[in-house]
């Protein structure tokens, strides 16, 4: 092939895949320019793409007008709460089970593994009659404890896979030299899972931040309401739906996990996928 | 490592130390297991229980009916229905995950400008709350305002708007759709990680052997592919099957039942129709249905 032909080649091959690229990443686009486009500019038949004049108001409305904030404040509560918890516990579960023998070690981790499959509808009747008989319904801990019962598992897998990656020559040096098992873990080995520990905090995070089903079910009151069924109930109880205010709110709910999503870039590939892939 | 010195043979010693490690290491698991019989083994147990029971929601109040529940369930229209939805669904949309993911991988995996932001617009569907994926499409799905039926009118492929969510089976076609624009990243991201990892040489083999383009991507990267491909098909069939914010969002398994799948049924069966007892049940059966999927999963992910 000549030399222009492939360079004609290839620059028809980019436009088509970034053609495919903006179609998949339109409906993204889309919300971000309804939240800024003025109301009336909705109901333009047809659509204009780009809005005609910027406006913020929809947000400035979020923010005041509905329980936005406390929605938002719940939410980080429940994604904080649930990750300390669930990582602190999996740190050390993880570490037992790359690292030490006992009988039925290998049987846990299977098990570990099934209950990342279970179904929630499976889990959430038994859950919310236990919230209900030990006095938690309609608060935030419920949500937290409700919420280890995927983020554990998950969790220890992941870490898992990010410790199992630990040479293990690092450890014996450590006990050779005279330091405690627990010494080792402390010493030598948090400081090298320090990363995974990280990435795998904030995919839990995102996983909490993300919920639906349990928040749905347990809880039933806008003081505890995080930012999923929140929003949600904005648009089920408003008389007229107002997409604008809605798009506002999928904007302001998806800013964290950008952050988030370019901050793990290199983790991706086995946050996504923790069991699918070997790590 | 510890058998410096004399005492090499099995001594006290060095049995005591073994047990000691067993015994941190016991402890370490310790609170991960008193978690998981809490919140997992114990909910799993009594959802088993009260399916044989008839529990009134608002009053929790039961009695045992023993395996009545299941009779009716097994007897109704309904629960079949559903079974039937949640096949539909599953497969709908999983063999979209998959073609397109293909597909999308291959692309991302050529040479592109700015490939880096491509892909990272490629895959943050995945990441993104299912509410804010919903609340997006319903209001690209709007029949008044929508930009889907405007477009698809311009272009002349309609006359008039469609009715996406509203009547069947539109409401299933919408569904699959969405599920597979939310959820074909996965696949790019396994797809894409391996194809990263087949050797070049596989390649120039081939090319020596007078493979064309489609002869490489048929004799060298399927067969690669396989392993990552049978993996991914399990668990997305798991995830799919169990999916419920998704459908309950987006059509709310309406129009009637044409899209309610039995993580639906199990939801409206608790807290629609007050009936826990049969809901447990329904989420049982889903569970044994799934149980196939899992334990497939489970061998395969072992070695």
């Amino acid at each position: 092939m000549s030399a222009p032909a492939r360079k004609s080649r290839r620059y028809l091959f980019n436009l088509f895949a970034w053609t495919v690229v903006l179609v998949i990443a339109f409906p993204l686009l889309w919300m971000l320019l309804t939240s800024i486009k003025p109301q009336s500019e909705l109901f333009l038949i047809p659509p204009a793409l780009l809005p005609g004049e910027i406006t913020f108001e929809h947000y400035r409305r979020l923010l005041t007008e509905t329980p936005f904030l406390t929605y938002l404040k719940n939410s980080a509560w429940l994604a904080g709460g649930t990750t300390l918890v669930v990582i602190v516990i999996a740190t050390l579960g993880a570490h037992s089970l790359v690292r030490f023998s006992y009988p039925g070690r290998e049987r846990l981790a299977t098990l570990v593994l099934f209950t990342y499959l279970l179904p929630s509808v499976v889990l959430v009747i038994p859950l919310y009659l236990l919230m209900a008989g030990l006095g938690l319904a309609n608060t935030l801990t419920s949500l937290i404890i409700a919420y280890t019962t995927f983020a554990l598992p998950y969790a220890l897998w992941l870490l898992r896979s990010f410790m199992k990656a630990i040479p293990e020559d690092l450890e014996s040096a450590a006990l050779v030299d005279g330091a405690s098992r627990m010494q080792a873990f402390v010493d030598v080995i948090l400081p090298q899972a320090m990363p995974g520990i990280i990435s795998t905090a904030m995919f839990t995070a995102i996983l909490a931040w993300n919920e639906y089903l349990y928040a749905l079910v347990l809880v039933n009151s806008d003081a505890a309401r995080p930012l999923t069924t929140g929003v949600i109930n904005m648009l089920v109880t408003s008389f007229n739906i107002e997409w604008s205010l809605l798009m506002a709110a999928s904007v302001m709910m998806s800013v964290p996990l950008i952050v988030v999503f370019a901050f793990l870039q290199r983790y991706l590939t086995r946050g996504f996928s923790a069991g699918a892939i070997k790590g | 490592m510890f058998r410096e010195g004399p005492a090499t043979t099995a001594s006290p010693g060095k049995a005591s130390l073994d047990t000691r490690y067993g015994l941190l290491g016991a402890l370490l698991i310790a609170p991960t297991v008193l978690v998981f019989c809490a919140v997992i083994v114990y909910p799993l147990i009594s959802a088993i229980y009260l399916g044989l029971f008839s529990i009134y929601t608002p009053t929790m109040e039961g009695e045992w009916v023993g395996m009545d529940n299941y009779r009716r369930l097994l007897a109704s229209g309904e629960f079949w229905r559903s079974l039937l939805n949640n096949v539909i669904w599953t497969v709908g949309t999983l063999a979209l995950q998959v073609i397109f993911g293909i597909l999308v991988a291959l692309m991302l995996h050529r040479n592109l400008v700015f490939r880096a932001f491509a892909r990272s617009l490629v895959l943050f569907p995945y990441f993104l709350s299912t509410v804010v994926a919903v609340l997006v499409w319903r209001w690209l799905f709007n029949d008044l305002y929508g930009v889907l039926n405007h477009l698809l009118m311009w272009a002349g492929i309609v006359d008039m708007p469609v009715d996406w969510l509203g009547t069947m089976p539109n409401a299933m076609v919408s569904l699959i759709l969405v599920g597979a624009w939310k959820y074909f990243p996965f696949v790019v991201i396994a797809v894409l990680a391996r194809l990263q990892s087949i050797p070049d040489e596989l390649y120039e083999a081939a090319s020596i052997d007078g493979a064309g383009a489609w002869g490489r991507f048929v004799d060298v990267t399927l067969p690669q592919l396989r392993d990552v491909l049978i993996v991914v098909v399990l668990l997305r069939t798991i995830w799919d099957f169990k999916e419920f914010d998704l459908i309950y969002l987006l059509t709310g398994g309406g129009p009637i039942i044409g899209t309610q799948t039995l993580p639906l049924m199990v939801y409206k069966e608790a807290f629609a129709l007050n009936q826990m007892g049969g809901a447990s049940a329904v989420a049982v059966l889903m569970m044994l249905i799934m149980l196939l999927f899992m334990i497939l999963y489970l061998s395969r992910a072992r070695d």
